[in-house]
């Protein structure tokens, strides 16, 4: 009697064949849940996010990367390159193999290969393949080259970053922090796989999933576009004409964030500046007031919160049922008491970059936790991989010195 | 039509306002019943926001923002703060394979949402609780708060800045959203174990952790070389020229980045090879990286002399990456949404015709998802409290009558 799984899908296979971020983080994704997952990298030098900064120690080497080494967790390596006939016949047989295949090239590219879906769909019907792009497998823009900046900039959420805009010449729109189009994109990739994988279960048939990480980002603009098409208010960055916009404020020693649209968070507020006789007008006392004079509100409220440090702001606010919140740097969240108490880091040991934290998950679970191992060398898996495959010691030497793996 | 991912998984849904919304409506476009539990002791203020009110006439059934995120649901009322309404509620719960809930933790304790309460129900369910930080660990656990206070808290938005600026916030309510498919991914891979092992279990969401998740390479860089607050701006470790640039009109952006010397040269070719773009110190990725600052000012000049949407197009033939930076106006208009087919069209019997976002994945064999009107207020209480719950008519009218349903 086999014993009881402890994760929720190490019955699943995941081919790889994806580089940089999208795809690498929707495959890291289900290495957490206990799949299986190959991920295939170029002979000549592996997935390019190893050449990618930050490095461990500083020093560049395709051991070391940060992102390479997080993105990867719990995946095994293997060198191939599928342009090669020997090597497209690797592809076919680890594809005709596998639940589901992730890969995150240009449309059109995998089926120039002769690895297109109708080809692998053919091989294995059970087959989930998972496209991520950054427009999508059809419409005007499909050859449009996609990076993280040009998905994210051109979604109303891009326009919108950051918000609260004083001076619409000076102040360009940014970027999100972390690849957050890309991330996006591996996110709604994920969740999308296990939609056809409940699918799969019931009819017996694989899919194919088209997920472009624009539409990912241009769906978190939903309350930006509603205006438009319910009130015929086209969106504005601009804090002038902004409806109830927030941002970070500072404070005695560092920012919060609050934010006093209901009426009740507006007491709140108050009290927590020491109800001030300025605040006490009644012309702030609804919504459509403070949203009015907001340009006389904002500096008012901006010049009491100076008064105050960021530990008392946070706790005296929140116990009078105000919604505020401390703004921290990176090293100040990554040391914080509360985030400790939860694991949110996990301590991994690689042979070449050394020891040091990582993120540990997405989300939290109790019965079927996400687990991290580390990532794999360049090609650690080949000889395992390719013998299972019935590749002989002699075989694997030839495809080595033909380039293929 | 053809069979929809999720048919027989049913959710009972007590969320509201953004993220728990946005996880139950992939739910549900998939194909899960999803029962939304709302009450007017607290209503989902999606439906009362005068920003997203159409035609700004009032009405609860009438809010583009409430539709944008409810649409494919089932929508009862019940009133979950007094004991009827909770037994109710715990009916409900042992019908279904999951719950989803995304009150503070005070609140969920206070209305019977907490873990504990919800497996003693049922004991193979698969809770789901999104909150800001998570509803474990230290005082944080207990905070009100939404959204962009998740960014705050782990550094995004000190991370969001100009470079050497105060934080800044990433447009709208990001972690809202991001966290949405990886709950959902998450949540099935959950079922998927219990229709394996029969066994429940709780996902406790933190938005800040999902955002930690996806600031891989700040977190990286502190953990493994000790560096603390990097505001980048739009510049990349890897892509020079990397930024938006102005184009003719008023707040009007084009985003451009070049990750090699031939887009570098197709992106000259295009300029018609000025006299400073040919400067020794910009040849490769090396030098442009180090003089990006100069690089940025010399191409803002001549962006500026061009119409964002028909410049991106022209960089993009010329094969360098390139996109408009598209305000809602453009982003309804955009040719290739409506080609991929992004949006949708209702035509709702209280707001008539209307567009609403669709889902931004596609499957070929599940080519239509269930994109069911949003529901009003209460809309099933009938077929949900007498069909699944076994009420009697003359059970729910009493139930209403004394704001049990309500």
């Amino acid at each position: 009697m086999s014993a009881r799984p402890t994760q929720a899908l190490d019955d699943l296979k995941v081919l790889e064949f994806a580089e940089m971020l999208s795809g690498p983080m929707c495959g890291k994704m289900f290495a957490g849940m206990g799949a299986q997952v190959i991920k295939i990298e170029s002979p000549n030098g592996g997935d390019p996010i190893r050449r990618h900064p930050p490095f461990a120690g500083g020093e560049p080497h395709p051991e070391k990367s940060g992102s390479y080494l997080y993105l990867n967790t719990g995946k095994h390596s293997l060198t191939l390159n599928p342009t090669t006939p020997s090597g497209a016949e690797i592809f076919r047989r680890l594809a005709a193999d596998a639940d589901i295949l992730i890969e995150n090239h240009p449309p059109g590219l995998m089926a120039s290969l002769g690895l297109g879906y109708d080809a692998l769909n053919a091989l294995n019907p059970r087959l989930i393949m998972v496209s991520i792009s950054a427009f999508g497998q059809a419409g005007p823009y499909r050859d449009w080259k996609g990076a993280d900046l040009i998905e994210f900039a051109m979604s109303l959420t891009g326009y919108n970053t950051p918000t609260m805009v004083a001076d619409v010449e000076r102040e360009n729109p940014l970027r999100a922090p972390g690849h957050a189009a890309e991330m996006m994109g591996a996110a709604n990739a994920a969740a999308a796989a296990m939609f056809a994988l409940f699918n799969r279960d019931a009819t017996g048939r694989g899919d194919w999933l088209d997920v472009p990480c624009w539409q990912a980002v241009v769906n978190t603009a939903k309350l930006e576009m509603a205006p438009l098409t319910y009130l015929r208010s086209p969106f504005s960055r601009e804090r002038a004409k902004s409806s109830g916009g927030m941002e970070p404020l500072p404070c005695k020693d560092g920012y919060v964030y609050t934010l006093w649209a209901a009426d009740a968070h507006w007491v709140a507020l108050k009290k927590l500046l020491g109800d001030p006789p300025e605040l006490d007008s009644e012309l702030f006392n609804d919504l459509a007031g403070r949203h009015q004079y907001d340009d006389a509100l904002r500096p008012m409220i901006r010049e009491h919160l100076l008064k105050y440090d960021t530990d008392y702001l946070v706790r005296e606010g929140q116990r009078l049922g105000l919604t505020i919140g401390p703004v921290y740097t990176v090293g100040q969240a990554a040391n914080h008491p509360h985030l400790r108490a939860r694991d949110a880091f996990v301590t991994i040991d690689h042979p070449i970059a050394g020891r040091f934290e990582y993120p540990r998950a997405l989300v939290q679970m109790t019965g079927t936790p996400v687990s991290s191992s580390r990532a794999p060398l360049l090609g650690e898996h080949n000889g395992a991989i390719l013998a299972r495959l019935g590749y002989s010691l002699e075989d694997q030497q030839a495809l080595r010195a033909a380039g293929v793996i | 039509m053809s069979r929809l991912p999720l048919e027989g998984i049913r959710v009972a849904d007590f969320s509201w306002i953004i993220n728990g919304p946005q996880i139950a409506q992939w739910l549900a476009t998939m194909g899960a019943e999803v029962i939304k539990v709302e009450s007017n002791v607290y209503i989902d203020i999606g439906r009362t926001n005068p920003a997203g009110m159409a035609d700004r006439i009032p009405g609860p059934n009438r809010n583009g923002y409430f539709h944008a995120l409810n649409y494919g649901k089932k929508a009862i009322n019940l009133n979950l703060s007094i004991p009827r309404g909770r037994d109710l509620a715990y009916d409900l719960i042992r019908k279904s394979d999951f719950v989803l809930e995304c009150f503070p933790a005070p609140a969920a304790k206070k209305l019977g949402l907490t873990w504990d309460d919800v497996r003693a129900v049922k004991s193979d369910i698969v809770m789901i609780s999104v909150s800001l930080l998570g509803k474990t660990g230290l005082d944080p656990a207990n905070w009100v708060g939404w959204g962009p206070m998740a960014c705050c808290f782990v550094g995004m938005y000190d991370a969001q800045g100009y470079p050497g600026g105060p934080p800044r916030q990433t447009g709208g309510t990001w972690p809202d959203y991001a966290i949405a498919t990886s709950v959902v991914f998450h949540a099935l891979a959950a079922l998927r174990h219990r229709n394996r092992t029969g066994e429940g279990q709780w996902i406790d969401a933190s938005m800040g952790e999902t955002v930690i998740g996806q600031m891989h390479e700040w977190y990286m860089d502190y953990f493994m070389n000790g560096h603390d607050r990097r505001q980048l701006g739009n510049r990349d470790a890897a892509m020079a020229p990397h930024n938006t640039y102005p184009c003719a009109g008023y707040d009007k952006w084009i985003a451009i980045a070049v990750a090699n010397d031939s887009e570098w040269t197709a992106l000259k070719n295009l300029m018609g090879n000025p006299t400073w773009a040919g400067d020794a110190r910009f040849a490769d990725q090396f030098g442009r990286l180090t003089h990006a600052d100069e690089i940025d000012r010399h191409l803002a000049e001549w962006t500026r002399g061009f119409e964002h949407i028909e410049l991106a197009n022209r960089l993009q033939a010329a094969g360098v990456a390139a996109g408009p930076v598209l305000d809602s106006v453009e982003l309804h208009d955009d040719p290739h949404l409506k080609e991929w087919g992004y949006f949708w069209k209702m035509n709702h019997h209280e707001v008539g015709e209307r567009i609403l976002p669709g889902m931004p994945v596609k499957m070929r064999n599940v080519p239509q998802l269930n994109y069911s009107y949003p529901p009003d207020v209460g809309q099933h209480n009938r077929e949900i409290f007498g069909g699944l719950l076994g009420l009697s008519d003359a059970e729910i009218t009493s139930l209403m009558e004394e704001k049990v349903i309500y």
